[in-house]
Protein backbone atom coordinates (compact mmCIF):
# COMPACT_ATOMS: atom_id res chain seq x y z
CA UNK A 1 0.00 0.00 0.00
CA UNK A 2 1.42 3.31 -1.06
CA UNK A 3 0.10 5.53 1.77
CA UNK A 4 1.52 3.38 4.53
CA UNK A 5 4.82 3.33 2.68
CA UNK A 6 4.73 7.10 2.58
CA UNK A 7 4.05 7.27 6.28
CA UNK A 8 6.84 4.83 7.00
CA UNK A 9 9.23 6.95 4.98
CA UNK A 10 8.17 10.05 6.87
CA UNK A 11 8.58 8.24 10.18
CA UNK A 12 12.04 7.08 9.18
CA UNK A 13 12.97 10.70 8.57
CA UNK A 14 12.37 11.30 12.29
CA UNK A 15 10.37 14.19 13.67
CA UNK A 16 8.07 16.03 11.29
CA UNK A 17 10.09 18.57 9.28
CA UNK A 18 9.73 22.16 10.42
CA UNK A 19 7.46 24.07 8.13
CA UNK A 20 8.16 27.49 6.73
CA UNK A 21 5.90 30.36 7.76
CA UNK A 22 4.09 30.15 4.45
CA UNK A 23 3.52 26.42 4.77
CA UNK A 24 2.15 26.91 8.27
CA UNK A 25 -0.20 29.60 7.05
CA UNK A 26 -1.27 27.37 4.15
CA UNK A 27 -1.87 24.44 6.48
CA UNK A 28 -4.03 26.57 8.78
CA UNK A 29 -6.20 27.84 5.96
CA UNK A 30 -6.04 24.56 4.07
CA UNK A 31 -9.78 24.03 3.66
CA UNK A 32 -10.30 27.51 2.21
CA UNK A 33 -7.35 27.23 -0.15
CA UNK A 34 -8.83 24.04 -1.57
CA UNK A 35 -12.16 25.61 -2.42
CA UNK A 36 -10.61 28.86 -3.67
CA UNK A 37 -9.93 27.90 -7.32
CA UNK A 38 -13.44 26.55 -7.89
CA UNK A 39 -15.11 29.44 -6.11
CA UNK A 40 -13.06 32.03 -7.97
CA UNK A 41 -13.82 30.41 -11.33
CA UNK A 42 -17.54 30.28 -10.63
CA UNK A 43 -17.47 33.88 -9.42
CA UNK A 44 -15.64 35.03 -12.52
CA UNK A 45 -17.56 33.09 -15.14
CA UNK A 46 -21.00 32.70 -13.64
CA UNK A 47 -21.77 35.17 -10.87
CA UNK A 48 -20.04 38.17 -12.44
CA UNK A 49 -21.74 37.54 -15.83
CA UNK A 50 -25.08 37.21 -14.07
CA UNK A 51 -24.64 40.55 -12.30
CA UNK A 52 -23.36 42.11 -15.50
CA UNK A 53 -26.46 40.87 -17.34
CA UNK A 54 -28.63 42.34 -14.60
CA UNK A 55 -27.06 45.71 -15.36
CA UNK A 56 -27.44 45.17 -19.10
CA UNK A 57 -31.13 44.38 -18.71
CA UNK A 58 -31.78 47.86 -17.27
CA UNK A 59 -29.84 49.82 -19.90
CA UNK A 60 -29.94 50.05 -23.65
CA UNK A 61 -27.50 47.46 -25.03
CA UNK A 62 -28.53 46.91 -28.58
CA UNK A 63 -26.38 46.50 -31.66
CA UNK A 64 -29.06 48.37 -33.60
CA UNK A 65 -29.51 51.32 -31.21
CA UNK A 66 -26.33 53.20 -30.18
CA UNK A 67 -25.58 54.30 -26.60
CA UNK A 68 -26.08 52.66 -23.21
CA UNK A 69 -28.75 54.86 -21.62
CA UNK A 70 -30.65 53.70 -18.53
CA UNK A 71 -34.11 52.62 -19.66
CA UNK A 72 -35.67 51.28 -16.46
CA UNK A 73 -38.03 48.37 -16.97
CA UNK A 74 -38.47 48.92 -20.70
CA UNK A 75 -36.52 45.79 -21.68
CA UNK A 76 -38.64 43.67 -19.37
CA UNK A 77 -41.82 45.25 -20.75
CA UNK A 78 -40.74 44.38 -24.28
CA UNK A 79 -40.40 40.73 -23.33
CA UNK A 80 -43.56 40.50 -21.23
CA UNK A 81 -45.72 42.11 -23.92
CA UNK A 82 -44.17 40.16 -26.78
CA UNK A 83 -46.72 37.50 -27.82
CA UNK A 84 -43.89 35.35 -29.21
CA UNK A 85 -42.24 35.33 -25.76
CA UNK A 86 -45.41 34.19 -24.07
CA UNK A 87 -45.97 31.57 -26.77
CA UNK A 88 -42.44 30.25 -26.38
CA UNK A 89 -42.79 29.94 -22.61
CA UNK A 90 -46.07 28.07 -23.03
CA UNK A 91 -44.56 25.77 -25.63
CA UNK A 92 -41.56 25.12 -23.36
CA UNK A 93 -43.92 24.05 -20.59
CA UNK A 94 -45.97 21.83 -22.90
CA UNK A 95 -43.08 20.19 -24.73
CA UNK A 96 -41.02 19.54 -21.61
CA UNK A 97 -44.05 18.35 -19.64
CA UNK A 98 -45.17 15.87 -22.30
CA UNK A 99 -41.65 14.65 -23.07
CA UNK A 100 -40.76 14.11 -19.43
CA UNK A 101 -44.06 12.32 -18.76
CA UNK A 102 -43.53 9.91 -21.65
CA UNK A 103 -39.90 9.36 -20.68
CA UNK A 104 -40.95 8.62 -17.13
CA UNK A 105 -43.60 6.04 -18.00
CA UNK A 106 -41.51 4.37 -20.69
CA UNK A 107 -38.39 4.44 -18.52
CA UNK A 108 -40.26 2.89 -15.62
CA UNK A 109 -41.72 0.14 -17.81
CA UNK A 110 -38.34 -0.74 -19.28
CA UNK A 111 -36.72 -0.61 -15.84
CA UNK A 112 -39.35 -3.06 -14.53
CA UNK A 113 -38.50 -5.54 -17.30
CA UNK A 114 -34.81 -5.25 -16.49
CA UNK A 115 -34.87 -5.73 -12.69
CA UNK A 116 -34.44 -9.47 -12.68
CA UNK A 117 -31.38 -10.85 -14.37
CA UNK A 118 -31.77 -12.83 -17.57
CA UNK A 119 -29.36 -13.97 -20.29
CA UNK A 120 -28.13 -10.99 -22.35
CA UNK A 121 -29.10 -8.39 -19.75
CA UNK A 122 -25.62 -6.85 -19.66
CA UNK A 123 -25.47 -6.36 -23.42
CA UNK A 124 -28.98 -4.90 -23.57
CA UNK A 125 -28.09 -2.56 -20.72
CA UNK A 126 -25.07 -1.27 -22.64
CA UNK A 127 -27.19 -0.66 -25.74
CA UNK A 128 -30.01 1.10 -23.92
CA UNK A 129 -27.76 3.73 -22.35
CA UNK A 130 -26.08 4.73 -25.62
CA UNK A 131 -28.35 7.74 -26.35
CA UNK A 132 -27.13 9.43 -23.16
CA UNK A 133 -23.66 9.86 -24.62
CA UNK A 134 -24.67 11.46 -27.91
CA UNK A 135 -24.76 15.18 -28.55
CA UNK A 136 -28.37 16.43 -28.84
CA UNK A 137 -27.28 18.01 -32.10
CA UNK A 138 -26.59 14.57 -33.53
CA UNK A 139 -29.84 13.20 -32.12
CA UNK A 140 -31.68 15.98 -33.97
CA UNK A 141 -29.67 15.19 -37.08
CA UNK A 142 -30.44 11.46 -36.85
CA UNK A 143 -34.18 12.02 -36.53
CA UNK A 144 -34.14 14.55 -39.35
CA UNK A 145 -32.54 11.90 -41.55
CA UNK A 146 -35.33 9.49 -40.62
CA UNK A 147 -38.28 11.85 -40.81
CA UNK A 148 -37.61 14.57 -43.36
CA UNK A 149 -39.29 14.31 -46.72
CA UNK A 150 -38.41 13.18 -49.31
CA UNK A 151 -35.28 11.49 -47.98
CA UNK A 152 -36.45 9.92 -44.72
CA UNK A 153 -37.81 6.36 -44.86
CA UNK A 154 -40.45 6.87 -42.15
CA UNK A 155 -43.36 7.74 -44.42
CA UNK A 156 -42.50 4.81 -46.69
CA UNK A 157 -42.45 2.40 -43.73
CA UNK A 158 -45.76 3.74 -42.43
CA UNK A 159 -47.29 3.42 -45.90
CA UNK A 160 -46.25 -0.23 -46.02
CA UNK A 161 -47.48 -0.94 -42.50
CA UNK A 162 -50.83 0.83 -42.82
CA UNK A 163 -51.54 -0.17 -46.39
CA UNK A 164 -52.36 3.38 -47.45
CA UNK A 165 -50.32 6.32 -48.71
CA UNK A 166 -48.80 8.33 -45.82
CA UNK A 167 -47.41 11.78 -46.64
CA UNK A 168 -46.70 13.47 -43.33
CA UNK A 169 -44.56 16.61 -43.29
CA UNK A 170 -42.80 15.75 -40.05
CA UNK A 171 -40.79 18.95 -39.94
CA UNK A 172 -43.31 21.38 -41.42
CA UNK A 173 -46.89 20.53 -40.39
CA UNK A 174 -48.60 20.94 -37.07
CA UNK A 175 -48.90 18.88 -34.95
CA UNK A 176 -46.28 16.58 -36.48
CA UNK A 177 -43.34 18.91 -35.86
CA UNK A 178 -44.07 18.87 -32.14
CA UNK A 179 -44.35 15.10 -32.24
CA UNK A 180 -41.00 14.90 -34.03
CA UNK A 181 -39.32 17.06 -31.38
CA UNK A 182 -40.88 14.99 -28.60
CA UNK A 183 -39.78 11.72 -30.24
CA UNK A 184 -36.20 12.98 -30.45
CA UNK A 185 -36.26 14.04 -26.80
CA UNK A 186 -37.86 10.76 -25.70
CA UNK A 187 -35.27 8.80 -27.65
CA UNK A 188 -32.40 10.57 -25.98
CA UNK A 189 -33.63 10.86 -22.40
CA UNK A 190 -35.80 7.80 -21.66
CA UNK A 191 -32.55 5.98 -20.77
CA UNK A 192 -31.94 8.64 -18.13
CA UNK A 193 -35.20 7.77 -16.36
CA UNK A 194 -34.60 4.09 -16.94
CA UNK A 195 -31.13 4.08 -15.38
CA UNK A 196 -32.12 6.01 -12.26
CA UNK A 197 -35.37 4.11 -11.71
CA UNK A 198 -33.60 0.79 -12.22
CA UNK A 199 -31.10 1.75 -9.52
CA UNK A 200 -34.06 2.51 -7.25
CA UNK A 201 -35.81 -0.77 -8.09
CA UNK A 202 -32.77 -2.94 -7.46
CA UNK A 203 -32.35 -1.29 -4.05
CA UNK A 204 -35.76 -2.58 -2.88
CA UNK A 205 -35.18 -5.65 -0.68
CA UNK A 206 -36.43 -8.71 -2.62
CA UNK A 207 -37.74 -10.40 0.55
CA UNK A 208 -40.56 -7.84 0.61
CA UNK A 209 -41.86 -9.32 -2.63
CA UNK A 210 -41.32 -12.87 -1.39
CA UNK A 211 -43.36 -12.10 1.72
CA UNK A 212 -46.08 -10.50 -0.41
CA UNK A 213 -46.15 -13.54 -2.67
CA UNK A 214 -46.64 -15.82 0.35
CA UNK A 215 -49.53 -13.61 1.46
CA UNK A 216 -51.19 -14.13 -1.92
CA UNK A 217 -50.76 -10.55 -3.09
CA UNK A 218 -50.91 -10.23 -6.87
CA UNK A 219 -48.28 -8.43 -8.95
CA UNK A 220 -50.36 -5.28 -9.41
CA UNK A 221 -51.04 -4.92 -5.69
CA UNK A 222 -47.37 -5.53 -4.92
CA UNK A 223 -46.47 -2.75 -7.34
CA UNK A 224 -48.76 -0.28 -5.55
CA UNK A 225 -47.94 -1.38 -2.03
CA UNK A 226 -44.19 -2.04 -2.28
CA UNK A 227 -42.63 -0.66 -5.46
CA UNK A 228 -44.20 2.78 -5.63
CA UNK A 229 -43.61 3.85 -2.01
CA UNK A 230 -40.01 2.63 -2.07
CA UNK A 231 -39.33 4.23 -5.41
CA UNK A 232 -40.90 7.59 -4.51
CA UNK A 233 -37.76 9.58 -3.65
CA UNK A 234 -35.96 8.22 -6.70
CA UNK A 235 -38.88 9.13 -8.96
CA UNK A 236 -38.90 12.67 -7.62
CA UNK A 237 -35.17 12.97 -8.18
CA UNK A 238 -35.32 11.64 -11.73
CA UNK A 239 -38.27 13.87 -12.62
CA UNK A 240 -36.67 16.99 -11.16
CA UNK A 241 -33.32 16.54 -12.85
CA UNK A 242 -34.95 15.74 -16.17
CA UNK A 243 -37.47 18.57 -16.01
CA UNK A 244 -34.78 21.13 -15.27
CA UNK A 245 -32.88 20.00 -18.34
CA UNK A 246 -35.96 19.67 -20.54
CA UNK A 247 -37.00 23.29 -20.08
CA UNK A 248 -33.72 24.36 -21.70
CA UNK A 249 -34.58 22.51 -24.92
CA UNK A 250 -32.63 24.20 -27.69
CA UNK A 251 -30.23 21.99 -29.65
CA UNK A 252 -32.71 19.65 -31.32
CA UNK A 253 -34.92 22.59 -32.30
CA UNK A 254 -31.96 24.45 -33.73
CA UNK A 255 -31.13 21.47 -35.94
CA UNK A 256 -34.58 20.03 -36.73
CA UNK A 257 -36.92 22.99 -37.26
CA UNK A 258 -34.88 26.16 -36.74
CA UNK A 259 -37.78 27.44 -34.65
CA UNK A 260 -40.01 27.33 -37.71
CA UNK A 261 -42.16 27.34 -39.60
CA UNK A 262 -42.46 30.97 -38.51
CA UNK A 263 -42.17 30.97 -34.74
CA UNK A 264 -44.14 27.77 -34.21
CA UNK A 265 -41.37 25.82 -32.52
CA UNK A 266 -39.81 28.62 -30.45
CA UNK A 267 -39.00 27.47 -26.94
CA UNK A 268 -37.90 29.92 -24.25
CA UNK A 269 -34.21 29.30 -24.91
CA UNK A 270 -34.68 29.50 -28.65
CA UNK A 271 -36.66 32.73 -28.39
CA UNK A 272 -33.99 34.38 -26.22
CA UNK A 273 -31.30 33.16 -28.59
CA UNK A 274 -32.97 34.72 -31.63
CA UNK A 275 -33.70 37.98 -29.83
CA UNK A 276 -30.09 38.22 -28.66
CA UNK A 277 -28.11 36.75 -31.53
CA UNK A 278 -30.07 37.17 -34.73
CA UNK A 279 -31.89 40.43 -33.94
CA UNK A 280 -29.10 41.70 -31.62
CA UNK A 281 -31.48 43.17 -29.03
CA UNK A 282 -29.04 42.10 -26.34
CA UNK A 283 -30.58 43.99 -23.44
CA UNK A 284 -34.04 42.63 -24.25
CA UNK A 285 -32.62 39.12 -24.36
CA UNK A 286 -30.84 39.51 -21.00
CA UNK A 287 -34.03 40.87 -19.43
CA UNK A 288 -35.89 37.86 -20.79
CA UNK A 289 -33.22 35.45 -19.57
CA UNK A 290 -33.51 36.93 -16.08
CA UNK A 291 -37.24 36.29 -16.11
CA UNK A 292 -36.56 32.74 -17.29
CA UNK A 293 -33.94 32.36 -14.57
CA UNK A 294 -36.50 33.33 -11.95
CA UNK A 295 -38.93 30.71 -13.28
CA UNK A 296 -36.19 28.10 -13.10
CA UNK A 297 -35.15 29.18 -9.61
CA UNK A 298 -38.73 28.73 -8.46
CA UNK A 299 -38.77 25.15 -9.74
CA UNK A 300 -35.37 24.48 -8.17
CA UNK A 301 -36.37 25.76 -4.74
CA UNK A 302 -39.69 23.95 -4.86
CA UNK A 303 -38.38 20.60 -6.08
CA UNK A 304 -34.67 20.28 -5.32
CA UNK A 305 -34.86 21.42 -1.70
CA UNK A 306 -37.67 19.03 -0.93
CA UNK A 307 -35.88 16.30 -2.81
CA UNK A 308 -32.65 16.60 -0.89
CA UNK A 309 -34.54 16.48 2.37
CA UNK A 310 -36.03 13.16 1.35
CA UNK A 311 -32.75 11.78 0.08
CA UNK A 312 -29.96 12.33 2.64
CA UNK A 313 -26.71 12.73 0.78
CA UNK B 1 -27.29 -18.62 2.24
CA UNK B 2 -27.11 -22.05 0.66
CA UNK B 3 -30.87 -22.37 0.99
CA UNK B 4 -31.48 -19.00 -0.61
CA UNK B 5 -29.31 -19.49 -3.66
CA UNK B 6 -31.40 -22.20 -5.42
CA UNK B 7 -34.58 -20.18 -4.80
CA UNK B 8 -32.96 -17.18 -6.46
CA UNK B 9 -31.92 -19.31 -9.39
CA UNK B 10 -35.45 -20.56 -9.88
CA UNK B 11 -36.55 -16.91 -10.15
CA UNK B 12 -34.24 -16.63 -13.14
CA UNK B 13 -36.89 -18.06 -15.47
CA UNK B 14 -37.32 -16.61 -18.94
CA UNK B 15 -39.19 -13.34 -19.32
CA UNK B 16 -42.93 -13.31 -19.96
CA UNK B 17 -43.96 -12.53 -23.53
CA UNK B 18 -45.19 -9.00 -22.76
CA UNK B 19 -41.85 -8.00 -21.33
CA UNK B 20 -39.96 -9.46 -24.27
CA UNK B 21 -42.15 -7.45 -26.65
CA UNK B 22 -41.67 -4.22 -24.70
CA UNK B 23 -37.93 -4.68 -24.45
CA UNK B 24 -37.69 -5.68 -28.10
CA UNK B 25 -39.68 -2.66 -29.20
CA UNK B 26 -37.52 -0.36 -27.14
CA UNK B 27 -34.29 -1.90 -28.42
CA UNK B 28 -35.43 -1.37 -32.01
CA UNK B 29 -36.43 2.21 -31.16
CA UNK B 30 -32.95 2.91 -29.75
CA UNK B 31 -30.98 1.16 -32.48
CA UNK B 32 -32.94 2.17 -35.58
CA UNK B 33 -31.84 5.84 -35.82
CA UNK B 34 -28.24 4.78 -35.20
CA UNK B 35 -28.40 2.14 -37.89
CA UNK B 36 -30.03 4.50 -40.37
CA UNK B 37 -27.36 7.11 -39.73
CA UNK B 38 -24.61 4.56 -40.31
CA UNK B 39 -26.39 3.31 -43.41
CA UNK B 40 -26.69 6.86 -44.77
CA UNK B 41 -23.03 7.57 -44.10
CA UNK B 42 -21.84 4.74 -46.38
CA UNK B 43 -24.53 5.10 -49.04
CA UNK B 44 -23.58 6.36 -52.52
CA UNK B 45 -25.41 9.62 -53.32
CA UNK B 46 -27.43 7.88 -56.07
CA UNK B 47 -29.15 5.73 -53.45
CA UNK B 48 -30.51 8.67 -51.43
CA UNK B 49 -33.96 9.15 -52.92
CA UNK B 50 -34.93 5.75 -54.27
CA UNK B 51 -38.33 4.20 -53.51
CA UNK B 52 -38.26 1.85 -51.68
CA UNK B 53 -35.31 3.17 -49.66
CA UNK B 54 -31.99 1.33 -49.83
CA UNK B 55 -31.79 -0.58 -46.54
CA UNK B 56 -28.18 -1.45 -47.10
CA UNK B 57 -26.07 -0.04 -49.94
CA UNK B 58 -24.85 -2.52 -52.55
CA UNK B 59 -21.64 -0.54 -53.00
CA UNK B 60 -20.68 1.07 -49.65
CA UNK B 61 -18.44 4.11 -49.94
CA UNK B 62 -16.32 6.31 -47.69
CA UNK B 63 -16.53 9.47 -49.84
CA UNK B 64 -18.90 11.15 -47.38
CA UNK B 65 -16.41 10.69 -44.54
CA UNK B 66 -13.74 12.35 -46.63
CA UNK B 67 -16.01 15.26 -47.55
CA UNK B 68 -17.26 15.71 -43.99
CA UNK B 69 -13.76 15.78 -42.51
CA UNK B 70 -12.03 17.92 -45.14
CA UNK B 71 -14.54 19.89 -47.23
CA UNK B 72 -16.73 20.76 -44.24
CA UNK B 73 -13.76 21.20 -41.84
CA UNK B 74 -14.95 18.34 -39.65
CA UNK B 75 -11.35 17.41 -38.88
CA UNK B 76 -10.61 20.93 -37.57
CA UNK B 77 -13.72 20.67 -35.40
CA UNK B 78 -12.62 17.26 -34.17
CA UNK B 79 -9.18 18.55 -33.18
CA UNK B 80 -10.66 21.63 -31.49
CA UNK B 81 -13.15 19.45 -29.64
CA UNK B 82 -10.36 17.18 -28.42
CA UNK B 83 -8.16 20.07 -27.23
CA UNK B 84 -10.99 21.92 -25.53
CA UNK B 85 -12.76 18.93 -23.98
CA UNK B 86 -9.55 17.35 -22.66
CA UNK B 87 -8.23 20.60 -21.17
CA UNK B 88 -11.55 21.46 -19.56
CA UNK B 89 -11.88 17.92 -18.21
CA UNK B 90 -8.44 17.97 -16.57
CA UNK B 91 -9.04 21.41 -15.06
CA UNK B 92 -12.52 20.51 -13.87
CA UNK B 93 -11.45 17.20 -12.33
CA UNK B 94 -8.49 18.83 -10.57
CA UNK B 95 -10.27 21.89 -9.23
CA UNK B 96 -13.41 19.90 -8.50
CA UNK B 97 -11.50 17.30 -6.49
CA UNK B 98 -9.79 20.01 -4.42
CA UNK B 99 -13.12 21.59 -3.55
CA UNK B 100 -14.94 18.30 -2.99
CA UNK B 101 -12.27 17.16 -0.52
CA UNK B 102 -12.57 20.35 1.48
CA UNK B 103 -16.38 20.08 1.52
CA UNK B 104 -16.38 16.40 2.46
CA UNK B 105 -13.65 16.39 5.14
CA UNK B 106 -13.79 19.90 6.62
CA UNK B 107 -17.45 20.72 5.91
CA UNK B 108 -16.24 24.04 4.49
CA UNK B 109 -18.97 26.66 4.24
CA UNK B 110 -21.57 24.26 5.63
CA UNK B 111 -24.39 23.27 3.30
CA UNK B 112 -24.53 26.73 1.73
CA UNK B 113 -21.34 26.42 -0.26
CA UNK B 114 -22.14 22.96 -1.60
CA UNK B 115 -25.68 23.98 -2.57
CA UNK B 116 -24.32 27.11 -4.19
CA UNK B 117 -22.15 24.92 -6.44
CA UNK B 118 -25.07 22.60 -7.11
CA UNK B 119 -27.32 25.49 -8.10
CA UNK B 120 -24.87 26.31 -10.91
CA UNK B 121 -25.88 23.02 -12.50
CA UNK B 122 -29.47 24.19 -12.84
CA UNK B 123 -28.88 27.68 -14.20
CA UNK B 124 -30.29 27.98 -17.70
CA UNK B 125 -27.25 28.36 -20.01
CA UNK B 126 -28.95 31.15 -21.94
CA UNK B 127 -28.78 33.35 -18.82
CA UNK B 128 -25.02 32.89 -18.54
CA UNK B 129 -23.98 32.78 -22.15
CA UNK B 130 -25.34 36.19 -23.20
CA UNK B 131 -23.25 38.20 -20.71
CA UNK B 132 -20.26 35.86 -21.12
CA UNK B 133 -20.41 36.58 -24.83
CA UNK B 134 -20.31 40.34 -24.18
CA UNK B 135 -17.49 39.98 -21.63
CA UNK B 136 -15.46 37.68 -23.90
CA UNK B 137 -15.72 40.15 -26.77
CA UNK B 138 -14.42 42.86 -24.45
CA UNK B 139 -11.40 40.92 -23.17
CA UNK B 140 -10.48 39.10 -26.37
CA UNK B 141 -11.54 35.61 -25.32
CA UNK B 142 -14.27 35.32 -27.96
CA UNK B 143 -13.58 32.48 -30.42
CA UNK B 144 -10.47 31.30 -28.56
CA UNK B 145 -9.69 27.85 -27.21
CA UNK B 146 -8.94 29.25 -23.76
CA UNK B 147 -12.28 31.03 -23.62
CA UNK B 148 -14.25 27.88 -24.28
CA UNK B 149 -12.01 25.79 -22.00
CA UNK B 150 -12.74 28.16 -19.11
CA UNK B 151 -16.46 28.18 -19.87
CA UNK B 152 -16.56 24.37 -20.00
CA UNK B 153 -14.55 24.05 -16.79
CA UNK B 154 -17.15 26.10 -14.95
CA UNK B 155 -19.97 24.30 -16.74
CA UNK B 156 -18.71 20.87 -15.59
CA UNK B 157 -17.59 21.90 -12.08
CA UNK B 158 -20.91 21.08 -10.35
CA UNK B 159 -20.71 17.51 -11.67
CA UNK B 160 -17.05 17.06 -10.68
CA UNK B 161 -17.51 18.62 -7.25
CA UNK B 162 -20.65 16.70 -6.35
CA UNK B 163 -19.49 13.35 -7.69
CA UNK B 164 -16.21 13.65 -5.80
CA UNK B 165 -17.98 15.00 -2.72
CA UNK B 166 -20.07 11.83 -2.57
CA UNK B 167 -16.99 9.72 -3.26
CA UNK B 168 -14.91 11.22 -0.44
CA UNK B 169 -17.89 10.94 1.91
CA UNK B 170 -18.04 7.22 1.18
CA UNK B 171 -14.31 6.75 1.88
CA UNK B 172 -13.07 5.96 5.42
CA UNK B 173 -11.13 8.81 7.04
CA UNK B 174 -8.82 6.56 9.02
CA UNK B 175 -5.91 6.56 6.53
CA UNK B 176 -5.75 10.33 6.34
CA UNK B 177 -6.09 10.63 10.11
CA UNK B 178 -3.21 8.21 10.55
CA UNK B 179 -1.12 10.28 8.15
CA UNK B 180 -1.92 13.46 10.10
CA UNK B 181 -1.00 11.81 13.40
CA UNK B 182 2.27 10.76 11.85
CA UNK B 183 3.09 14.37 11.13
CA UNK B 184 1.94 14.84 7.55
CA UNK B 185 0.62 18.26 6.68
CA UNK B 186 -3.01 18.45 5.62
CA UNK B 187 -1.90 18.85 2.03
CA UNK B 188 0.19 15.68 2.22
CA UNK B 189 -2.71 13.77 3.79
CA UNK B 190 -4.84 14.91 0.88
CA UNK B 191 -2.44 14.59 -2.02
CA UNK B 192 -0.49 11.49 -1.01
CA UNK B 193 -3.17 9.53 0.85
CA UNK B 194 -6.68 10.56 -0.16
CA UNK B 195 -6.16 11.29 -3.87
CA UNK B 196 -4.55 7.92 -4.74
CA UNK B 197 -7.37 6.15 -2.88
CA UNK B 198 -9.99 8.23 -4.71
CA UNK B 199 -8.42 7.74 -8.14
CA UNK B 200 -11.24 5.52 -9.52
CA UNK B 201 -13.79 8.15 -8.53
CA UNK B 202 -11.74 10.94 -10.08
CA UNK B 203 -11.47 9.01 -13.33
CA UNK B 204 -15.24 8.43 -13.39
CA UNK B 205 -15.96 12.09 -12.72
CA UNK B 206 -13.53 13.07 -15.47
CA UNK B 207 -15.20 10.73 -17.95
CA UNK B 208 -18.59 12.36 -17.37
CA UNK B 209 -17.08 15.84 -17.56
CA UNK B 210 -15.46 14.91 -20.86
CA UNK B 211 -18.70 13.56 -22.33
CA UNK B 212 -20.53 16.72 -21.24
CA UNK B 213 -17.93 18.91 -22.99
CA UNK B 214 -17.72 16.72 -26.07
CA UNK B 215 -21.48 16.82 -26.67
CA UNK B 216 -22.05 20.47 -25.68
CA UNK B 217 -23.45 22.73 -28.39
CA UNK B 218 -24.97 25.91 -27.00
CA UNK B 219 -21.86 27.57 -25.50
CA UNK B 220 -19.79 26.59 -28.51
CA UNK B 221 -22.39 28.01 -30.89
CA UNK B 222 -22.30 31.42 -29.24
CA UNK B 223 -18.74 31.72 -27.95
CA UNK B 224 -16.88 30.49 -31.04
CA UNK B 225 -16.84 31.24 -34.72
CA UNK B 226 -14.18 30.36 -37.30
CA UNK B 227 -11.20 29.45 -35.11
CA UNK B 228 -12.19 27.53 -31.98
CA UNK B 229 -15.38 25.91 -33.30
CA UNK B 230 -16.07 22.43 -31.92
CA UNK B 231 -17.41 19.34 -33.65
CA UNK B 232 -21.13 19.77 -32.78
CA UNK B 233 -21.17 23.26 -34.29
CA UNK B 234 -20.01 21.91 -37.67
CA UNK B 235 -23.50 20.43 -38.07
CA UNK B 236 -24.84 23.92 -38.74
CA UNK B 237 -23.62 23.42 -42.31
CA UNK B 238 -26.18 20.67 -42.86
CA UNK B 239 -29.34 22.31 -41.52
CA UNK B 240 -32.24 21.72 -43.87
CA UNK B 241 -29.96 19.71 -46.19
CA UNK B 242 -30.19 22.38 -48.88
CA UNK B 243 -27.17 20.79 -50.53
CA UNK B 244 -28.47 17.24 -49.98
CA UNK B 245 -25.43 16.49 -47.76
CA UNK B 246 -27.20 13.58 -46.06
CA UNK B 247 -24.14 11.36 -46.24
CA UNK B 248 -21.74 14.04 -44.98
CA UNK B 249 -23.98 14.84 -42.01
CA UNK B 250 -24.34 11.15 -41.14
CA UNK B 251 -20.61 10.49 -41.55
CA UNK B 252 -19.66 13.38 -39.27
CA UNK B 253 -22.22 12.21 -36.71
CA UNK B 254 -20.73 8.71 -36.68
CA UNK B 255 -17.21 10.09 -36.27
CA UNK B 256 -18.25 12.28 -33.38
CA UNK B 257 -20.37 9.81 -31.44
CA UNK B 258 -17.86 6.97 -31.34
CA UNK B 259 -15.53 8.44 -28.65
CA UNK B 260 -18.24 9.54 -26.25
CA UNK B 261 -20.22 6.31 -26.54
CA UNK B 262 -17.09 4.22 -26.03
CA UNK B 263 -16.16 6.17 -22.89
CA UNK B 264 -19.71 6.15 -21.60
CA UNK B 265 -20.20 2.43 -21.97
CA UNK B 266 -16.81 1.77 -20.35
CA UNK B 267 -17.79 3.93 -17.37
CA UNK B 268 -21.34 2.62 -17.10
CA UNK B 269 -20.72 1.26 -13.59
CA UNK B 270 -20.60 4.88 -12.43
CA UNK B 271 -23.47 6.05 -14.64
CA UNK B 272 -26.07 6.49 -11.91
CA UNK B 273 -23.72 8.60 -9.83
CA UNK B 274 -22.79 10.62 -12.89
CA UNK B 275 -26.39 11.34 -13.83
CA UNK B 276 -27.49 12.28 -10.33
CA UNK B 277 -24.32 14.19 -9.34
CA UNK B 278 -23.46 11.52 -6.79
CA UNK B 279 -26.80 11.77 -4.98
CA UNK B 280 -27.63 8.13 -5.76
CA UNK B 281 -25.18 5.30 -5.42
CA UNK B 282 -25.61 2.91 -8.36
Amino acid sequence: MQPTATIRRLKAAGAPPRLSAFAQWADRHFKWLLVAPAVLLILALSIYPLLFSLVVSFINYDFQVPGHAFVGLKNFERVVFDPVARWSLLLTAWLSGISVAIEFVLGLLVALTMVRSFPGRGVIMSILIVPLFISPVIVGQAWTLLLQRPFGPTNYILTQLLGQEVTIGWMTERPWLYISLIIADVWQWTPFMFVILLAGLTAIPPNLYEAAELDGVNAWQAFWAITLPHLGPMMLLALTFRLLDAIRMFDTIFIMTGGGPGTQTYTASYYLYTVGFTQFHLSQATAGSWLFLIFTALIVTLLVRRLLKVEPV
Amino acid sequence: MAAVAPARRRKRRSLPIGRILLLGFFLVFVLWPLYWMFNTSIKPSDDYLTVPPVWFPAAPTLVHYEAALFTYRGLDGLINSLIISLSATVLSALIGTLMAYSLARYNTGGRHLSFWVLSQRFLPPIGIVLPVFLIYRGVGLYDTHIGLILAYTVFTLPVSVWMMFAYFRGMPKSMEEAALVDGCTRWEAFWRVAVPLAAPGIVAAAVFAFIACWTEFFFALILTSRTAFTLPTVFRAFIGFQGAQYGEAAALAIVSLVPSIALGVLAQRHLVRGLTLGAVRG
